[in-house]
């Protein structure tokens, strides 16, 4: 079904493959840029996953102006300046960011605050507000294979004097190009490799039942589920086997790309709101919520998850089971990825192994209301709904 | 654009100032009527000022809270802290003549949003009411998350519509 309207915009070049990051100067150049700051944060350092990527930038023309790596497991808006203030004082004229979401929406602020002088991140709070040509170059390389946030116009950033989180939609924040590159993801321990992957997969399921599927970010979602279905197992049996980590990084990108054009919705609502209240990792809340939001929504997107048990489960199970219990049937899917994830790598299956506490539930349904992707599911779910999904799932 | 494009585009315009304004006084009179509303409003950072706009010349209509209540600031110019601009006349009139819902129109791209989303999630709650109000059930049914429960009737939702009005006319003259 193609809805009465749509838009898709999924700018970015990609570059995916062994030895990527070693056509990091022909992209620089490309881009017109040859000072770049690198931006990524300490532990990605230690563990040597940004030296391969400076090691890649010694042997260009480009010169590195500066190393960034006091980036925060969550970003905020004072890195987010100092940053820009780095960006200024060193003459840089591109941002190479190397990490997982944290880095890239740090990245993606910095580039807002080089673009239009903005003094206060918060003016520029939105969705699709931001207008003009960003003025900085850049270049993203994720070293989880999750977010897929190295193609997506969103970020969020944290303001922790004010205690809020800011939200920022644009295609300006879209990078210029994306590098996947398996030697970045090839250390990611298994408890993180499959609660990211639970992330790129909630990503997927979610912007193909969302209210803007549209038939291009149907075909990426549907190629990235295909993706985790097949090379999760492998890299989880295997964590060092580089082509199903490159596999499972494109599956991530692949779903960030059909997300940020169809969005996604109850299941990240929670997921943000349960982040939020009882810091619970995104990928975990993911993992956990996925097939709760999935029951709940069934009434109103049970044919698209029907549609999905060919992706989720593979064509024999598919064409096995009776159409009209396709859509329970990719819920059981989903379920059945959970419980091999939690016996493999210890992911928790309840949102209480997780850390959150009965007394969490208001305020988390409160916070889950309030959440812009709420307003993208098909079925919009009142609180007293939320606190009983939020109750299941303890 | 011909003349009669141009004519036209004018008529949509002068449209949606005239739903504007009774949206304006609509949300308004819901604040009074309406528990839910009041309580959505005293969520919103007491000072805010959230305005509905057409690019790029407008109409627009703008509320601003104070001690916790709404106050409709009309079609003025107001430095909104949430700005809700429509890209178009053509983007705003389904909306606003009940042939489409907010959540839609976000979702297909039709407006933009400057400023706290969970401030603007909670206007398109109030929004969602004030339109169980002032459209019959058979729109209402179509364009709603959620079947329209009314604390009043349609016609104690005009008469307060009505009385703001009159009031607003008294204060002028």
């Amino acid at each position: 079904m193609i809805p009465d309207y749509y838009e898709f915009c999924n700018s970015a070049k990609i570059v995916s493959g062994t030895k990527a990051i070693e056509h990091i100067g022909y992209e620089l150049a490309s881009l017109g840029a040859s000072r770049p700051l690198v931006l990524t944060n300490k532990q990605l350092r230690d563990l040597k996953v940004a030296t391969v990527v400076l090691d890649a930038l010694k042997d260009t023309e480009a010169e590195v102006v500066a190393v960034y790596d006091d980036v925060p497991v969550d970003s905020s808006v004072v890195v987010v300046n100092d940053v820009a203030r780095v960006y200024r004082e060193t003459g840089a004229d591109a941002i190479v960011a190397v990490g997982g979401g944290s880095v890239l929406d740090t990245a993606k602020g910095a580039t807002i605050v080089l673009t239009h002088g903005a003094e206060d991140l918060m003016e520029y709070r939105g969705a699709e507000s931001l207008m003009g040509r960003r003025a900085v170059a850049f270049i993203a390389i994720p070293t989880t294979a999750g977010t897929g946030s190295e193609v997506t116009s969103a970020a969020v950033i944290k303001d922790t004097e004010r205690h809020v989180k800011m939200g920022f939609t644009s295609l300006s924040l879209l990078p210029d190009v994306a590098i996947l590159d398996p030697r970045m993801t090839v250390g990611l321990p298994p408890r993180l490799t499959a609660s990211t992957a639970m992330d790129a997969l909630t990503h997927a399921v979610e912007s193909f039942s969302c209210v803007q599927a549209n038939p291009l970010s149907d075909c990426y979602a549907r190629a990235a589920i295909d993706l985790i279905r097949e090379y999760l197992p492998t890299v989880m049996a295997d964590p060092k086997d580089r082509g199903a980590r490159l596999a499972l990084a494109n599956a991530a990108l692949l779903a960030g790309a059909a997300f940020s054009n169809a969005m996604v919705g109850i299941v990240h609502a929670m997921g943000h709101a349960t982040g939020g209240v009882a810091d619970v990792p995104h990928g975990d809340a993911m993992a956990i919520l996925l097939p709760h939001g999935m029951t709940y929504n069934l009434d109103a997107a049970g044919d698209r998850y029907g549609e999905l048990l060919m992706n989720l489960a593979g064509a024999e199970a598919y064409a096995s089971t009776p159409r009209d219990e396709r859509p329970a049937a990719a819920v059981e899917a989903v379920r059945s990825m959970m419980r091999t994830l939690h016996e493999q790598a210890g992911l928790p299956l309840t949102l209480g192994e997780a850390g959150v506490l009965p007394e969490h539930v208001s305020e988390i349904a409160t916070a889950a209301l309030n959440d812009g992707a709420m307003s993208m599911n098909p079925k919009q779910p009142t609180y007293e709904e939320l606190t009983t999904i939020l109750k299941d799932a303890l | 654009m011909s003349d009669r494009g141009w004519r036209t585009k004018r008529m949509r315009k002068a449209l949606a100032a005239v739903v504007y304004t009774v949206l304006g006084r609509g949300l308004v009179a819901s604040a009074r009527l309406d528990d839910r509303v009041r309580r959505e409003v005293r969520t919103w950072p007491d000072g805010t000022v959230v305005t509905l706009r057409i690019a790029p010349f407008g109409p627009q209509t703008s509320w601003r809270v104070s001690g916790g209540t709404l106050e409709h600031l009309g079609g003025g110019d107001a430095r909104a802290d949430l700005l809700v601009t429509f890209k178009s006349v053509d983007d705003a009139i389904p909306l606003l003549l009940g042939m489409q819902g907010v959540l839609a129109a976000f979702a297909e791209h039709r407006a933009t949003v400057r400023g706290d989303l969970a401030v603007a999630m909670s206007l398109v709650r109030c929004l969602h009411i004030v339109e169980g109000y002032l459209f019959p059930d058979i729109v209402t049914r179509r364009i709603l998350p959620h079947p329209a429960e009314r604390r009043a009737g349609h016609l104690r939702a005009y008469g307060a519509l009505v009385h703001r009005t009159a009031a607003l006319e008294g204060a002028t003259s």
